[in-house]
């Protein structure tokens, strides 16, 4: 009994507490939370990207894909399943915690039978000719911006920070961001983009999402830009988390052998 | 008509002040409501299968005029400041809300992939400017070594640098252009700038060509003021005269006001158009008022402007409808300014026709009769009869019968020669000066890099992933290298073709063996799944669409004129078989492209509708004279004017062009109008007379004189615009001109010869006649 009154109290002290510290976040521990949402260590899953040009004209493709946090290293690999004449080529993503430090890019053709190392100085680059970019599929550190918050408003039926973000660096290809973060999910369910001069260049709306093995999953996501007129859907199926992916799927190796 | 054209007479003051409110309507439409279009697209047919077309290929691969801003140091580009000028012009354009930021493209937005031994390097050629000398150097070299810039951005003796920005079709303005030119020249100094392009171009010309205008025609004004007074030596009859193609112009504008429709390029010649014609028409009322003072002084205004518009009416009427009906056919043409153009000239002739029968009547009847100051001993008019100018040069053609036909046959076999020599320019440059600044401009640049002009070529497959297949990439590499390696004037070639080319040369280490199309289509789809993923994937859009179904191949010309365009779609056409039999169909489009159909659609146009004018011109003379012989005999002025009018284009190497096209209509306006007058001037004469001879004498003394009067008028005002500054002014003043002189000359020698010998009008005396001849 007295266990449970102990334990109840401990409750109720963690949501007082939990609602104290909410009342005093600020945009950037909102963001900083949204980072640091734990994901899993492993996740293998299917990626199927549909591009919507202008005239909307749509292309699939289909990727599957390993991923596992070391760390200090987060290691992703990638095979692309469709269309045909691309399948089995691969692309393996090594990203560092230590900011200094460059991300590490391998491509191979299968066509052509060789891994290349592939060096890009942007993070700007767009993810595989979508309308992503690396640093939109959550590569950028909360740290490279200042974090406010703007409101408190509803979305979805989801109660969320509204919270906008300007870089540190102004030569950054965003002028400001805002996103529509749910409170407890730590989700950025809505984010809109502005380019560097001030203009609205696109949307990511989280379509779907759902707990897996306890960890909020991002399901679905659409990037609109508004700008280039171009839609991009990013749809993850099959997701498998923390099923012990050996360290040996992120090698060359691998990359050659196919799947 | 007649008995309403003297109740008007009689009734001065209601005539002029229903023309002074119609006219005030008339203005303030013109004042509130006219609008220029400076839009080229919208003079385009916009249903043409070819414009269809093109506008659809446009919309697939973001098909865009550049302007293009050259940046010139002659101690090379590759140092601290030219960069930092780039970066910042780069960057300053990007910020303009007509510009997309995608649409700029510099050394500054470019990438550069390299290929390295174990890898791919994908990086921007620089972010922040190098100011130390190892850094320039590198950047130097990256440079060079990369072909997609090398020659491209950078010209190859490293001293120019060029920001393209590509811009939509209708987002040029005035305001714009006069924008981009202030902004380009922040940048002069120590390096020079230049800019070129399309765009640029056609602003120019919109801009200049009426500026150009601005300044000549109040010129021309006068001067066919001081000509005309000098002619008719009585101020009350040049003001009449000349206000009556002043109010007709004015009511043609308000009337296109008045119905909203633009004021496109080509409707600017209707002011020149109805000073031509309208003039022609005072001329020839005062002319006989004169001749009928002349012959019974004293006579009161009254019974002279009754006599006037007796005897006058008539043919008046006869000319302005002919004149009308040869402009209402080119309604027949595909192109609505032309359409527009015809309309409203039409209606601008019919004004100055019940102007010059309704007004010039009233202006005499308020004004009084004009008063001619005489002038000195060469007057004419006061010699005796036998000897006058008139009855001579009459004589000197009658017995000289065979010499005005070999000299017609003569001309008209040279003017034969000369129209095979005519040839159609769309081009927009060529309207410049040789040596003016956007002719030099364009020179420099064409000097430096692969051409200012553009010819794009659509290939559409009829599979997806055509654009993939070895075979197809490779006929386009062929086609490519053939063309630019036969063609001197087309500098550079960009497709699909040289995207793969790169990623398979760079995949290779940067092994120049690896610099072509691979064998193997897989290989072909990973490289461009490649390029998508480290590349700028818009930048592939451009040149295929994103199914791999259609490709876009641009050519550079270094000129746009139609000979250019033509001899490289001549070699292009030589691989359309090769292509079909693959299932790839050719097309073209672009606004080089546009401007090559639109010309020809234009002459196309202007030819059919002048084969219909003659057409009807006969059958209406051959109407209103009752005779079929008269229809076909009218018609020799025009023929004769038209031939010449496009010999002497051939002979003194004048392209067609969509305006100098338009000017052989003047020769139907004013070919028929002399004819109508002399003929039946003549025919009165010979009812009057029976005497051929005098016939002939009292013609050419009345209607000759009419004729050489209003002749003189226009060409002496046509004759300033020889001295515009602008070419087409010039060559509209120099055509005009000409159109007037041969009119005038064919109408009085080879027509008046080919009337007389026909003895039309003598018919019923025979006898006479061949006495005569005997």
């Amino acid at each position: 009994m007295k266990y449970k009154v102990s334990m109840f109290l401990l409750i109720l002290m963690a949501f007082t507490l939990s609602a104290f510290a909410q009342e005093k976040l600020t945009g950037l521990q909102v963001m900083q939370k949204v980072y640091d949402r734990p994901t899993g260590n492993d996740m293998e899953a299917t990626l199927t990207m549909t591009l919507i040009n202008a005239n909307g004209d749509k292309r699939v493709r289909e990727i599957k894909q390993f991923i596992r946090d070391f760390g200090k290293v987060e290691k992703k690999i990638m095979f692309f399943v469709k269309p045909a004449d691309v399948r089995n080529t691969s692309f393996m993503n090594w990203s560092y915690d230590d900011p200094n430090k460059e991300d590490d890019q391998w491509i191979y053709l299968p066509a052509l039978k060789k891994v290349k190392r592939i060096s890009s100085d942007s993070k700007g680059d767009y993810f595989m000719g979508s309308d992503f970019t690396y640093d939109d599929l959550g590569d950028r550190k909360p740290t490279d911006d200042n974090h406010k918050i703007l409101r408190e408003e509803k979305l979805n039926g989801e109660d969320c920070y509204v919270i906008e973000s300007t870089p540190k660096d102004p030569d950054y290809m965003y002028s400001k961001t805002i996103t529509w973060v749910i409170k407890g999910k730590w989700i950025g369910l809505q984010k809109k983009f502005y380019d560097e001069d001030g203009d609205f260049l696109k949307t990511l709306n989280i379509e779907k999402y759902d707990k897996i093995k306890g960890y909020w999953i991002v399901l679905r996501a659409k990037m609109d830009n508004v700008q280039k007129k171009h839609q991009t859907i990013m749809e993850l199926s099959n997701v498998k988390i923390n099923i012990g992916i050996p360290a040996r799927m992120f090698t060359e190796r691998m990359m050659k052998r196919g799947l | 008509m007649e008995k309403f054209l003297t109740k008007a007479l009689k009734h001065p003051w209601i005539v002029i002040l229903t023309v002074s409110a119609i006219t005030v309507f008339f203005f303030v439409k013109m004042i509130t409501n006219s609008r220029m279009e400076t839009n080229l697209d919208k003079y385009m047919p916009q249903d043409h299968p070819a414009f269809v077309y093109s506008d659809k290929a446009e919309k697939w691969f973001d098909i865009k005029d550049g302007i293009i801003i050259a940046l010139q140091n002659k101690n090379g580009v590759f140092n601290y400041t030219t960069l930092s000028k780039i970066k910042k012009l780069t960057k300053e354009l990007q910020k303009m809300k007509e510009i997309d930021k995608n649409d700029v493209t510099s050394l500054y937005t470019a990438d550069n992939i390299v290929g390295t031994e174990d890898g791919l390097d994908v990086r921007a050629f620089y972010k922040r400017v190098p100011k130390d000398s190892a850094k320039l150097a590198e950047l130097r070299q990256k440079v060079i070594t990369n072909n997609m810039v090398y020659g491209k951005l950078v010209s190859k003796d490293e001293t120019v640098a060029v920001v393209i920005a590509r811009i939509g079709d209708n987002v040029f303005t005035q305001d714009f252009y006069h924008r981009i030119l202030k902004l380009a020249k922040k940048y002069e100094g120590p390096e020079k700038v230049y800019v070129a392009g399309r765009p640029i171009v056609e602003g120019t010309l919109a801009y200049l060509g009426p500026k150009d205008m601005q300044r000549m025609v109040p010129i021309v004004v006068i001067v066919i003021t001081l000509v005309l007074f000098l002619l008719l030596r009585s101020a009350k009859s040049t003001f009449l005269t000349l206000l009556v193609v002043v109010l007709s112009s004015i009511w043609a504008f308000g009337a296109m006001a008045t119905l909203n429709i633009p004021i496109y390029s080509v409707s600017t010649m209707i002011p020149v158009m109805l000073i031509a014609i309208g003039i022609a028409y005072g001329v020839h009322l005062y002319s006989h008022l004169f001749h009928y003072m002349e012959e019974h002084p004293g006579i009161s205004k009254l019974d002279a402007g009754k006599n006037m518009l007796q005897e006058m009416w008539k043919p008046v009427m006869m000319a302005a409808v002919t004149t009308m009906v040869g402009f209402i056919s080119l309604l027949t043409s595909q192109v609505y300014p032309v359409k527009y153009f015809g309309i409203f000239s039409a209606f601008g002739v019919l004004v100055a026709f019940l102007l010059s029968v309704l007004f010039i009547p009233a202006g005499i009847m308020i004004l009084g009769l004009p008063k001619r100051k005489k002038t000195g001993s060469n007057d004419e008019e006061l010699d005796p009869n036998e000897n006058r100018f008139a009855y001579r040069f009459a004589d000197y053609l009658i017995g000289h019968k065979k010499l005005v036909y070999i000299s017609t046959v003569a001309i008209v076999a040279l003017s034969l020669y000369g129209t095979s020599k005519v040839w159609i320019n769309s081009s927009f440059l060529d309207k410049f000066e040789k040596n003016s600044e956007i002719r030099k401009t364009d020179r420099f640049i064409n000097e430096h890099f692969g051409g200012t002009s553009t010819l794009n070529v659509i290939l559409e497959g009829d599979r997806p992933d055509a654009f993939k297949e070895p075979k197809v990439l490779k006929t386009i590499a062929k086609l490519q290298d053939n063309v630019v390696g036969s063609l001197p004037i087309v500098g550079d070639a960009f497709s699909l073709v040289d995207f793969l080319k790169r990623m398979n040369k760079v995949m290779h280490a940067d092994s120049a063996k690896y610099d072509k199309i691979p064998d193997n289509q897989d290989l072909i789809a990973q490289y461009l799944l490649l390029y998508e993923m480290s590349g700028d994937p818009a930048n592939l859009w451009r040149v295929v669409t994103e199914d791999y179904k259609k490709a876009n191949l641009t050519f550079q010309l270094k000129s746009d004129n139609s000979k250019a365009l033509k001899s490289a779609i001549a070699i292009i056409e030589k691989y359309r078989p090769e292509f079909e039999k693959m299932g790839v169909q050719v097309n073209y489009a672009g606004s080089g492209y546009k401007a090559l159909v639109f010309t020809d659609l234009i002459l196309e146009g202007q030819i059919s509708s002048l084969a219909l004018s003659l057409v009807i011109v006969i059958v209406l003379l051959s109407l209103m004279f009752k005779k079929i012989k008269i229809g076909l005999i009218g018609s020799i002025p025009i023929i004769i004017t038209t031939f010449i009018s496009f010999g002497i284009m051939g002979l003194f190497g004048i392209p067609l062009s969509s305006t100098t096209a338009l000017i052989s209509s003047i020769a139907i306006g004013i070919g028929i109008d002399y004819a109508v007058h002399f003929i039946d001037r003549y025919r009165i004469n010979a009812a009057l007379t029976h005497d051929k001879i005098k016939t002939s004498h009292f013609t050419m003394h009345h209607s000759g004189k009419a004729i050489l009067f209003n002749a003189i008028v226009v060409i002496a005002g046509f004759m300033v615009l020889l001295f515009s500054v602008f070419p087409p002014n010039r060559s509209l003043g120099l055509l005009v001109s000409l159109n007037m002189f041969t009119s005038f000359v064919g109408t009085l020698t080879i027509m008046f010869i080919i009337l007389f010998v026909s003895n039309i009008y003598f018919s019923r005396d025979k006898k006479q006649v061949q006495v005569e001849e005997k």
